[in-house]
């Protein structure tokens, strides 16, 4: 045994399984493979891995119900596979506890990037999660509420800083627009994406170079955003 | 109905009788003048006229009553019914004969009338139903109409029509009546194929006539017959919309295999060479080939998602999730996106900051917009404008993506949303050929119209989106401006 972080990959399709253990494996990670619900939750069960990595479209149950049956037990990472054009699914499975997701065909690069956002948020659970945010030329201090482009402070309301906090503690991480209307807002504010709409494009505007174009904040289309911050 | 037939039979005879002793009065009165014989002759008249006006039965009986006064009051020995002299008793058996053989002439000659008036109302009655029923492919409609002559016809208290196939439904006339008994009669509603239906009759008094029953039951056929070609009918349409959409499925899959091998044939062509030996490990043309074939992924994977989008689109299960969005955001972040494949053109945007929020789907928005300006982009020469521009009209908001692109012949401007349709020879633009048909699948299923018109210089596509989303405006955000 080694200590190399630990990935279950739930897949029924083959080559899906083939070419990730390939590429993972290359990259260090121990791999272990299910290709059926019920066969990716004894294994899980029985390895504890470090991340799941779970396809939403498995052949013998739905894969939002794996993630609910996951979240019962295990906080570990889950990020999810699926096809495009399944938003309300991903989003289903997001807010059932899954971590982030990945769309179907993905470049490796994208897929490696995930895994490493999951590690240091599982890492980040266990207390060692940091309290300034890095990000280009922004710096987001957590503790201080103090937000910076190079020395610069920028004036943010109540609002628009607890959007951005929320968005850099979780960088890296998609959050969807339910997650971050009920924890900014109010839970019984959690329909009305026109706020974080309205909110998100001010604020994009005091921090990003070119509004049109963010390069920290980014739109997931039909699911949330996901704050870009250096590694 | 009953008794009122009842009491004009009544009238008939007593009229009859009336009439006969008003003439035998006359008769009496003269009959010193008249012989006997010439009575016997005049009484034929009234007789004739009772047949005539009221028929047999009254005629008949007419006869009779006139043969006995006859003998009572004309033949001697006066009022008596015997009869002495040989010529009397030929007259009074003459008599006889003739006024029963008159009232029975023309007795026969009246009912043979009837008979032909009850056959005549009868063919037009069925040709009333036979027209009314003409051209209907409904069975509601089809249902009511039989429902309404069968009652006119029969005058019966309820008539209800059960009709059976696809859908099973009953119509009842009047619609109100909830009758407690079972009905009298029931009439099958049969084709060669079964039963359709039947004709139920709540008419507990008179029973009907052996000719109303011939005509309900012409009736009840021409209703199933109606009923077979109204299904016969939908049955056709149905197998022509699957031959329509049978037709179609060909043809997106001719041009979408030939779409698909493009990219497939690059990535093949690549990934051969990279696997075999002919391309050495520091060759300047090992991240071409590498490139070549991410690129063409990207590409196959975006004609996927085309089809697939318009197969969503087809059996209407595209439904936007509509939220209330910025617009120059979508287009910004379309725009961003796409500058680097607009290569030499230069992209114009007017979309104002200040355009109320619009209840769109933003995944389904953005796509409209990429599909839109990638289309100008494919079109349109290099070096050329291609410009954006929103507006509110109204409760709306306009939208214009227009290029300085070649016109479309004005007879065409419709068709190019339609799908597979291409103005220009399909292997000089790739593309599965779908990308207007979506864009006009997704700008409808918001309650918007997309159109496209020429300009003087170029092609705009125009569309419209609806402001008002479940009867409300486009809400206005309080902001909060205080800092921190």
């Amino acid at each position: 045994m080694n200590n190399a972080p630990h990935i279950l990959v739930i897949d029924d399709e083959l080559q899906i399984q083939r070419a990730i253990r390939t590429i993972l494996t290359e990259k260090g990670f121990r791999v272990t493979t299910a290709s059926r619900g019920e066969e990716g939750l004894t294994l899980a069960a029985t390895n504890e891995p470090d991340i799941v990595i779970l396809d939403l479209g498995l052949p013998d149950m739905d894969g939002v119900e794996v993630c609910i049956r996951l979240r019962e037990w295990t906080q570990c990472p889950i990020i999810i596979l699926s096809v495009r054009d399944s938003e309300r699914d991903k989003v289903a499975a997001l807010d059932k506890g899954a971590d982030d997701y990945l769309t179907k065909p993905f470049g490796i690069e994208e897929l490696l990037a995930r895994v490493r956002v999951a590690l240091r948020h599982s890492a980040g659970k266990q207390g060692t999660q940091s309290k300034v945010i890095k990000a280009g030329p922004l710096t987001i201090d957590l503790a201080w509420h103090i937000v910076k482009r190079g020395d610069q402070e920028i004036k943010l309301t109540a609002t628009e800083y607890k959007l951005l906090a929320y968005l850099a503690a979780n960088h890296g991480r998609v959050l969807t627009h339910q997650s971050i209307l009920t924890h900014v807002w109010d839970p019984a504010d959690a329909n009305h994406t026109e706020y974080l709409r309205v909110y998100m494009r001010q604020l994009r505007k005091k921090l990003e170079i070119d509004p049109e174009r963010p390069q920290y904040i980014l739109t997931e289309p039909g699911i949330g955003y996901r704050f870009i911050a250096d590694e | 109905m009953r008794s009122s037939s009842f009491i004009s039979h009544f009238w008939h005879y007593f009229l009859s009788f009336v009439l006969i002793a008003f003439t035998t009065a006359i008769f009496f009165a003269l009959r010193d003048a008249l012989d006997t014989t010439l009575v016997a002759l005049l009484y034929l008249i009234p007789l004739g006229m009772i047949t005539a006006f009221w028929g047999f039965g009254p005629g008949i009986t007419s006869a009779l009553v006139t043969f006995l006064t006859f003998n009572y009051f004309f033949i001697e020995p006066y009022y008596t019914f015997t009869v002495h002299r040989a010529t009397d008793v030929v007259i009074l058996v003459v008599f006889l004969v003739v006024a029963v053989v008159i009232s029975q002439l023309v007795g026969r000659a009246l009912a043979g009338l009837a008979a032909a008036t009850a056959r005549e109302r009868e063919a037009t009655q069925l040709y009333e139903l036979s027209t009314a029923l003409a051209g209907l492919h409904n069975d509601h409609a089809i249902a009511e109409i039989l429902a309404r002559q069968v009652q006119e016809v029969s005058q019966g208290e309820t008539v209800e029509l059960n009709i059976t196939g696809a859908e099973t439904f009953a119509f009842r006339l009047p619609e109100s009546a909830t009758p407690h008994r079972p009905p009298e009669w029931v009439i099958p509603m049969q084709v060669a194929r079964g039963a359709l239906g039947e004709i139920r009759l709540w008419r507990a008094a008179p029973a009907l006539t052996s000719s109303e029953k011939r005509l309900l039951q012409t009736f009840a056929s021409q209703g199933a017959l109606a009923l077979e070609r109204a299904r016969l009918a939908q049955a056709e349409s149905r197998a022509r919309v699957l031959e329509e959409s049978d037709r179609l499925k060909s043809a997106i899959l001719s041009s979408v295999s030939h779409e698909l091998r493009t990219p497939l044939s690059t990535i093949k062509a690549a990934a051969s060479s990279l696997r075999s030996n002919e391309v050495s490990w520091d060759s300047p043309v090992r991240p071409e080939l590498i490139a070549a074939i991410d690129d063409e992924a990207d590409h196959l994977n975006m004609l996927v998602g085309n089809l697939l989008d318009m197969s969503r689109i087809e059996s209407g299960a595209l439904k936007p999730k509509r939220e209330w969005n910025i617009l120059p955001e979508i287009v910004g972040s379309v725009l961003a996106r796409m500058k680097h494949l607009a290569g030499e053109h230069r992209l114009e945007v007017d979309v104002p900051e200040s355009l109320p929020l619009v209840p769109v789907d933003y995944v389904q928005m953005e796509q409209v917009f990429t599909n839109l300006v990638s289309n100008s982009v494919k079109y349109a020469p290099e070096k050329t404008v291609i410009r954006v521009r929103a507006f509110v009209e109204g409760e709306l908001i306009h939208v214009l993506v227009s290029n300085q692109g070649p016109q479309v012949p004005q007879e065409h401007l419709d068709r190019i949303f339609d799908k597979f349709y291409r103005i220009t020879a399909a292997d000089r633009v790739t593309g599965t050929g779908l990308g207007l048909s979506i864009c006009k699948g997704i700008i409808e299923a918001h309650g918007g119209r997309i159109w496209a018109e020429n300009l003087h210089d170029g092609l705009a596509f125009n569309f419209t989106l609806p402001l008002i989303w479940e009867g409300t405006p486009p809400p206005q955000l309080p902001m909060d401006t205080e800092t921190e």
